[in-house]
C-alpha cells in the first residue's frame, strides 16, 4: 500500500481535533477475567427465580423451553444481518414468515410484522399508523383516545412518538369496577384511533370492550394491547372488532432480561398494511419457480422512502422474535391453552389467598383478572413491599409509582411459575406486615 | 423442504407442562363467558425433535458472520465473541425485572454506570443514556431532546433539519417523526460535505444538522469543525450519527468535532450480534445543555455509607436517577436493551484503554482491501471487462469504502446487483448495494477489524475473477444458493404474508 505506519491512515483527521492522550479506561482483560467480573457483578443481582416473586407490571416471569436458547443462538441466525440478500437468508425469512403466521393466528388478524421494539413502541406506532389511514376522513381528525389506565411510561412513549404530528390525546374514562365507561365511549366516535388494553394494566378482562368497535365506528381504528399468553383462552381481539393488535411478545421466547431485548407484537387488518411500520416477509418464488421468501413492501421503509417513511425503524428485534416463534411452535395449540390456564389459575389462587386476609380488599371487586390484580391496603404499598422484601418476598408493584392516588394499592402478578408455597409466603408476609402496622 | 405447519402429529404433547393448579374447568371459569376463546390458534403440533430438525435446517439456509466473510458496508459485521452470549444467560440478567428494587440490581446498575462513563469518554459527551434500543431510536431520542431544548429557550420556530444526501435513511426518517421538515443538501463532487450548500441551507429556522463522520463513503470530513461552527452560528444543534464510530474510536471524537449529541450503535461498534435484523442498542450521549431533556432514568452512584446493604464490592452505592421535569419522558418502557448493554460491556472490557487498536485494524483492513481491489495484477486486469472505479477518490479511507461498477455496466451490461449476487456463489456475503445513492452502481464494502489478510486477499481475487467471467453467468447469478434469484415483484404484488393454513 506504500505506507509506513498506521498513523498515516489517520492523517486525514485534522490535527486540532485529534485525541492526544490514550483513553482513560481500564487495562484490557482476558476472557477469563471478564467472565469472573461478569459473574461477580451480575451475581450481586437477585433474580426472579431466587425468591417468591409477584412482580409483573407488563413483563412475564416465564419459563423458556431449553431448545429455544440453544437453537436461536446458532451462529447462522445470531450473526446474520437483516435478510436483504434473500438467496442466502431463506432460513431467517421463512422463520419470520412462520412467526407472522403464528402471531396472526393468535390475535385473529391477517397480517403481522416481524416485530417492534417492545409493547409500548408497538402501541405508539400503531397509533401513528392508524392516524395515517384515517386522518383524512375522520371527523375528529386530530384526536386519538387512550385508556386512562395505560401505564404512564407507555403513555410517555406514545406522547413522544405522536407529538410530531400534533395529535390531541384524550383519555378514555374507566368505571369504578375497572371497566371502560361505555357510556362515554361515543365521544371517541369519528376520531382517528382508540387504544385500549385487554387485560388492562390491572389485569382486568373487560367483556364490554367487545362492543367498542360498534360505538366508535368504521372510520376509527380500534387498537387493542394484549397479554399475548392470555389469548390461549381469551377471544382474540381481531374477532371482536380490533383493527390493530399490539402487545409484549416477551412471554414467548425470552426472560424479562431487565426490560430488553424484548419484542413488540404488531398485527393489523389488510387496510393498514401499506401504512404499517416495520419489516414484513412475503412468500414468493425464485427464477426456477421454487418456493422462496423475501422482505416485501419495503417502499414504506426508511432506507427507500427516507423522510416519507411510515416509521424510522430499521434494527428491530428479529432474533427475539425467532425465540418467540420457537417457543410458540413448541407450545402448539394445546400448549398455549394450557399455559394460559396455568397463569389464570395462579392469578385466581393468589387473588383468593390475598383477599382472605382481613384488611386487604380488591380495588376492582367482581372483575375477572389475568396475570395481575390490584389490592387496596390499609397503609402505604411501599411500606408493605419493604416489609415483604425483608421476608424474602418480591411482593408486586407499588401503584403509587404510576398514579399518586393509588399509593396504598399493590399490583400483584402471578404466572405459570407461581407455587403454593410462594402464595403462602406472600400471605404470611402481608399478614405479619398488617400485624406490625396494628402495633 | 421443511414446513412448520406440516407438523401435525404431536397433539401439543411435544413439550410438556404441569396441569393448571385449579383444574381445567375451574380455570376456564375465570374468563367471562363472552370473552372465552372458542378454538385455539392454528399453530403447528410438533414434537421437540421435529422442531430441533426444522430450525437446524432453517439455520443451514442462513448466512451469518460465522458462515463466512460479511463485508456489508455501514453495518460493521465484526465477530461476535461467544463469551458475551454466555454472560447474558446468567440469571443476574436473564431473570431480572426492570422494576426490582435497587438493592436487588446493584450489579446491573454498576454495569450501566460503567457503560455510560465509557461511552462518554469515547465520544467527548457529558452524559449518556442507554435507553434507546436501536440506532434509529437513538436518533429519534436525541432529536426529541434537541426539540425540547429549543422550545425551552424560546426557539420553537426552528423546524428544519439538514441532512446530507449521503446520509442513512433513518436520519431524515427520525427527524421527520419529530415533526421536522428535512432539507437534504447535495454532497460535493468528492463525496464530502459541501460547505457552500450548507451555508445556503442554514438559517434562523435550522433546528439541527444530522451527519455521520466518516461519511457513508468512508471519508473523514476534514471541514467538520467549520460545518459545526456554521450550524451553531445559525443557532442550530449538531447531531452525530454514530453508525461509523468504529473508524475513529480513540483517534478523535464527536465532542472534539463540535457535536452536541451522538448515538452509538452497540450492535456495530460494540459487537452486539445483529441477530438477523435485531436486537440492536442505540444509546445517546449529549453535551450538558441537552442533559435535562434525556429520558429517565439514568444509572448513577454515590459513596457507600455504613447503613447501605452489600453492593458489588466497590465503594459505591448505585441507583436510578430521575432526570427531572424537563425530561422528554420514556422512549422505551424500561431501561433499554439491557442484554445488549451487558454484551457490549463484555466486549469493551476486552480492549479497555486499547480500544483504539480496534479502529486502527478496522481502518487498516478497509484500506488494504480497497488497495487490493483497485490494483489487480496485470494479467487479471487484462482479462477484466472493466475496472471497478473508486467511489470516492481519496488517499485513505476510514473503515469502509465505495466502488462503482458503472464502467462494467456500460461495457457488458453487468450491474452492481449482478456482481453482488455472483459473490454469493463464492461463499461470501454481498456488500451493501446501491448505497450511498450518490455513487452510481455502488458497492459499499466494510471488512471490519476481525478479518484476516488471507480472507481479504481471497475476496479481492474472487471479486476480480467475477469481473473476468462470462457476463451471462454473472447476470444470472446466483447459481449455487438455496434458491436462485428471488422474484421480489411477485412478492409485492401478491402479498402472501402468512401461511394459508390447512386446506
Amino acid at each position: 500500500m506504500g505506507m509506513g505506519s498506521i498513523d498515516e491512515l489517520f492523517s486525514d483527521i485534522p490535527e486540532d481535533i485529534r485525541r492526544e492522550s490514550p483513553l482513560p479506561l481500564p487495562e484490557p482483560q482476558s476472557e477469563e477475567e471478564i467472565w469472573d467480573d461478569a459473574k461477580r457483578l451480575l451475581g450481586a443481582n437477585v433474580g426472579l427465580d431466587d425468591r417468591p416473586s409477584f412482580l409483573a407490571a407488563g413483563l412475564a416471569r416465564n419459563f423458556v423451553p431449553t431448545m429455544v436458547g440453544m437453537l436461536a443462538t446458532r451462529g447462522e441466525f445470531l450473526t446474520s444481518y437483516t435478510p436483504y440478500q434473500p438467496e442466502v437468508s431463506q432460513g431467517m425469512l421463512q422463520a419470520m414468515w412462520e412467526f407472522q403466521t403464528m402471531v396472526s393466528e393468535l390475535v385473529g388478524l391477517p397480517v403481522a410484522n416481524v416485530s417492534m421494539y417492545d409493547a409500548s413502541t408497538a402501541a405508539a406506532e400503531a397509533i401513528t399508523c392508524a392516524v395515517r389511514v384515517h386522518r383524512r376522513k375522520a371527523s375528529q381528525d386530530n384526536v386519538v383516545y387512550v385508556s386512562e389506565f395505560v401505564p404512564p411510561q407507555r403513555l410517555e412513549v406514545i406522547r413522544n412518538y405522536t407529538q410530531g404530528s400534533g395529535l390531541d390525546i384524550k383519555m378514555l374514562k374507566h368505571l369504578e369496577n375497572g371497566h371502560v365507561d361505555m357510556s362515554l365511549a361515543a365521544e371517541a366516535a369519528g376520531c382517528c384511533a382508540v387504544y385500549v388494553e385487554q387485560p388492562s394494566s390491572f389485569g382486568i378482562l373487560d367483556p364490554g370492550l367487545m362492543g367498542l368497535k360498534e360505538i366508535i365506528g368504521g372510520g376509527t381504528a380500534l387498537i387493542v394491547g394484549v397479554d399475548a399468553v392470555s389469548l390461549g383462552i381469551v377471544k382474540p381481539p381481531g374477532r371482536w372488532g380490533a383493527d390493530i393488535v399490539v402487545g409484549e411478545g416477551q412471554p414467548f421466547g425470552i426472560g424479562p432480561t431487565a426490560g430488553g431485548p424484548i419484542y413488540g407484537l404488531f398485527a393489523c387488518g389488510e387496510s393498514y398494511v401499506r401504512q404499517m411500520p416495520g419489516r414484513i416477509v412475503g412468500l414468493t418464488r425464485d427464477v426456477d419457480g421454487k418456493r422462496a421468501f423475501t422482505l416485501t413492501l419495503s417502499t414504506r421503509e426508511q432506507h427507500i422512502r427516507r423522510h416519507r417513511a411510515t416509521s424510522n425503524i430499521c434494527s428491530n428485534e428479529t432474533l427475539i422474535a425467532l425465540m418467540g416463534a420457537m417457543h410458540m411452535a413448541l407450545l402448539g395449540p394445546r400448549g398455549i391453552e394450557r399455559l394460559a390456564l396455568r397463569v389464570t389459575s395462579a392469578t385466581e389462587a393468589t387473588k383468593r389467598a390475598v383477599t382472605s386476609i382481613e384488611g386487604i380488599e380488591l380495588v376492582d371487586p367482581g372483575a375477572s383478572n389475568f396475570r395481575e390484580f390490584a389490592v387496596k391496603l390499609p397503609g402505604e404499598a411501599s411500606n408493605a413491599l419493604a416489609h415483604l422484601d425483608s421476608k424474602g418476598v418480591l411482593g408486586g408493584f407499588d401503584l403509587g409509582v404510576w398514579w399518586d392516588f393509588m399509593s396504598t394499592c399493590l399490583l400483584i402478578g402471578a404466572d405459570e411459575r407461581t407455587s403454593e408455597s410462594d402464595i403462602d409466603a406472600l400471605v404470611a408476609g402481608l399478614s405479619s406486615w398488617l400485624k406490625e402496622a396494628d402495633r | 423442504m421443511s414446513d412448520l405447519f406440516e407438523f401435525n402429529g404431536a397433539e401439543g404433547a411435544g413439550w410438556s407442562q404441569p396441569e393448571p393448579s385449579l383444574g381445567e374447568q375451574e380455570a376456564w371459569s375465570t374468563v367471562p363467558e363472552p370473552l372465552r376463546r372458542e378454538s385455539p390458534p392454528v399453530w403447528p403440533r410438533a414434537s421437540e425433535p421435529e422442531l430441533v430438525r426444522h430450525y437446524t435446517w432453517l439455520s443451514s439456509r442462513n448466512f451469518g458472520i460465522d458462515t463466512g466473510f460479511y463485508p456489508l458496508g455501514s453495518c460493521t459485521m465484526k465477530h461476535n465473541p461467544r463469551l458475551n452470549e454466555r454472560i447474558v444467560q446468567l440469571p443476574g440478567i436473564d431473570r431480572i425485572h426492570p422494576l426490582q428494587p435497587e438493592h436487588q440490581v446493584q450489579g446491573l446498575l454498576a454495569i450501566f454506570f460503567e457503560m455510560q462513563e465509557m461511552l462518554s469518554i469515547c465520544s467527548g459527551m457529558d452524559e449518556v443514556t442507554l435507553q434507546p434500543v436501536a440506532g434509529a431510536q437513538g436518533e429519534f431520542t436525541a432529536m426529541r431532546c434537541i426539540q425540547e431544548f429549543h422550545r425551552s429557550i424560546g426557539q420553537s420556530h426552528r423546524d428544519k433539519v439538514i441532512v446530507p444526501d449521503s446520509a442513512h435513511g433513518t436520519n431524515p426518517a427520525s427527524a421527520a417523526m419529530c415533526g421536522y421538515d428535512i432539507i437534504e443538501i447535495p454532497s460535493a463532487a468528492d463525496g464530502r460535505i459541501d460547505l457552500a450548500a450548507l451555508e445556503e441551507a442554514v438559517g434562523d429556522d435550522t433546528a439541527a444538522m444530522m451527519i455521520t463522520n466518516p461519511s457513508t463513503l468512508g471519508l473523514f470530513e476534514p471541514e467538520i469543525s467549520r460545518a459545526a461552527e456554521m450550524v451553531h452560528e445559525a443557532g442550530g444543534q449538531m447531531y452525530y450519527d454514530g453508525a461509523n464510530f468504529n473508524a475513529i474510536l480513540g483517534k478523535t471524537d464527536p465532542g472534539r468535532m463540535g457535536f452536541d449529541a451522538v448515538h452509538y450503535n452497540l450492535h456495530k461498534t460494540f459487537s452486539q450480534p445483529h441477530g438477523g435484523g435485531g436486537p440492536g442498542s442505540g444509546p445517546i450521549g449529549v453535551k450538558s445543555h441537552l442533559s435535562p431533556f434525556l429520558p429517565s432514568p439514568i444509572a448513577d452512584r454515590r459513596d457507600r455509607v455504613a447503613d447501605d446493604p452489600e453492593g458489588v464490592g466497590d465503594d459505591y452505592w448505585y441507583f436510578w436517577r430521575e432526570v427531572g421535569e424537563s425530561s422528554i419522558g420514556k422512549i422505551q418502557q424500561w431501561h433499554g436493551n439491557s442484554g445488549a448493554v451487558v454484551r457490549a460491556w463484555a466486549f469493551y472490557r476486552r480492549y479497555g484503554r486499547e480500544l483504539e487498536r480496534m479502529s486502527e485494524h478496522a481502518v487498516l483492513n478497509a484500506n488494504y482491501l480497497r488497495h487490493r481491489i483497485l490494483h489487480p495484477g496485470s494479467d487479471t486486469a487484462e482479462r477484466m471487462h472493466a475496472m471497478p472505479l473508486d467511489g470516492a477518490p481519496a488517499d485513505v479511507v476510514k473503515h469502509e469504502f465505495t466502488i462503482s461498477l458503472s464502467a462494467l455496466k456500460d461495457a457488458v451490461g453487468v450491474t452492481g446487483r449482478d456482481v453482488a449476487k455472483r459473490l454469493l456463489d463464492y461463499g461470501v456475503m454481498a456488500p451493501t448495494l446501491y448505497f450511498p445513492m450518490i455513487v452510481p452502481e455502488c458497492l459499499m464494502i466494510e471488512p471490519t477489524e476481525t478479518e484476516s489478510k488471507e480472507v481479504m486477499d481471497r475476496f479481492a481475487d474472487d471479486f476480480h475473477e467475477i469481473l473476468c467471467e462470462d457476463p451471462e453467468i454473472v447476470t444470472s447469478a446466483p447459481h449455487t444458493t438455496d434458491v436462485r434469484r428471488v422474484d421480489e415483484v411477485w412478492a409485492a404484488r401478491n402479498l402472501v404474508l402468512r401461511h394459508p393454513g390447512p386446506e
